[in-house]
């Protein structure tokens, strides 16, 4: 019921129960500091289960991406929108050992495009912590700009709006990502991003 | 539409069913009231209310089982929630219950426990059960002894704080 979805890297699969210890170590740590974090073992338990039960409320949710070459985890990311969110999210987390490789890019990338061409969405947003540079250069790398007009969440995020389906169909944001994407499989730049933590 | 694998179980007045869409709203009022969620684990927003939900249908997916929601027979009303519980840090698989506004003092939550009691052990294989009740919630301990459970031990619970441990009637002593 839940697509898996490729990209050259990486496999987007659903959730489960046997990839919650991945996740633990992850949201117990301080990485998860801007996404309510770190959570004490039953704090992680629940969100991780609210994680597989959203995709069963809303028919979306939280991808756990996989590398194709050792099936290891290295991250999460897909569509996120309890209660209480103005408006459908688009959400990643890489675990803190996995991150700098462009692994955040390609799953967000590719959950974009099945979110835009194969379910519909006319439109998507990220909340993010303003202290979380790491994410807020995602986001504009994915070409996500800043919406000031929007709704946050409680105030104490900021908004970036993704390009729509027609601006990523018809300009050079898609193949900008791409080609980094590329670079990061076969290095002939140096990527732009880089983890701070 | 049926959210989880749940199954659907039969009593003389009552249906317990897993979570279905047309619930979110009643599980979001009852936890919003903490007059009647504060023993069960209150929500102090939406939000958090909706988490919940999420959580227990999620909760199904990883270990089989959860919460079921009461329904009424009769109405189709949905009067509560009864089931097992086990999210990391709880010291055992819980039977735990939780009636909303207007269907207490009938007898539900009793009928309710005592068929998702039954459901653990035949169903599920569990060789015991226990309820985590907070000190000062009367009502549940009643139902906890009028079920035969007997008080364990006194602990800390991650979400609610002190808690009492309760230990149930085992398979040998209820299943006929």
């Amino acid at each position: 019921m839940i697509p898996v979805l490729h990209t050259d890297r990486l496999e987007l699969r659903a959730p489960r129960a046997e990839d919650y210890p991945d996740f633990k170590a992850t949201f117990s740590s301080y990485r998860a500091r801007f996404m309510g974090g770190p959570l004490n073992a039953y704090e992680t338990w629940m969100l991780y289960a609210a994680e597989i039960g959203h995709w069963d409320i809303r028919g979306f949710g939280m991808w756990m991406v996989h590398l194709k070459d050792t099936e290891e985890t290295v991250g999460m990311a897909g569509g996120w929108f309890p209660a209480r969110w103005p408006e459908r999210e688009i959400a990643w987390i890489i675990w803190p050992d996995k991150a700098g490789k462009g692994f955040a890019l390609e799953a967000t990338n590719r959950v974009r495009h099945h979110f835009y061409e194969d379910q519909g969405w006319e439109t998507a947003v990220s909340y993010l912590d303003p202290k979380n540079l790491d994410s807020i250069r995602l986001a504009e790398r994915l070409g996500a700009k800043k919406d000031k007009d929007a709704a946050t969440v409680d105030g104490s995020d900021v908004c970036y709006r993704h390009p729509s389906p027609a601006q990523l169909r018809s300009s050079q944001i898609a193949d900008g990502i791409a080609l980094e994407i590329q670079n990061y499989i076969n290095p002939l730049f140096q990527p732009k991003g880089f983890p701070i933590d | 539409m049926n959210l989880t694998q749940a199954p659907v179980l039969d009593t003389e007045n009552l249906i317990l069913r897993g979570p279905e869409l047309r619930d979110v709203e009643p599980m979001i009022a009852f936890l919003l009231d903490e007059s009647r969620s504060g023993g069960f684990g209150a929500a102090s927003n939406r939000g958090e209310a909706w988490r919940w939900f999420a959580l227990n249908v999620g909760h199904w997916h990883i270990h089989g089982y959860g919460y079921f929601t009461i329904e009424m027979r009769d109405t189709g009303e949905a009067a509560g929630l009864c089931g097992i519980w086990n999210p990391e840090g709880w010291p055992e698989p819980e039977l735990g219950w939780s009636l909303y506004e207007g269907f207490e003092g009938r007898g539900i939550a009793f009928e309710a426990a005592k068929r998702a009691r039954q459901y653990a052990y035949e169903d599920l294989g569990m060789k015991t059960l226990t309820s985590n009740i907070v000190p000062g919630n009367d009502r549940s301990v009643a139902l906890a002894e009028r079920l035969g459970a007997r008080y364990e031990r006194t602990y800390h619970n991650p979400h609610m704080g002190k808690d009492m441990l309760f230990r149930h009637l085992g398979p040998d002593e209820v299943l006929e």
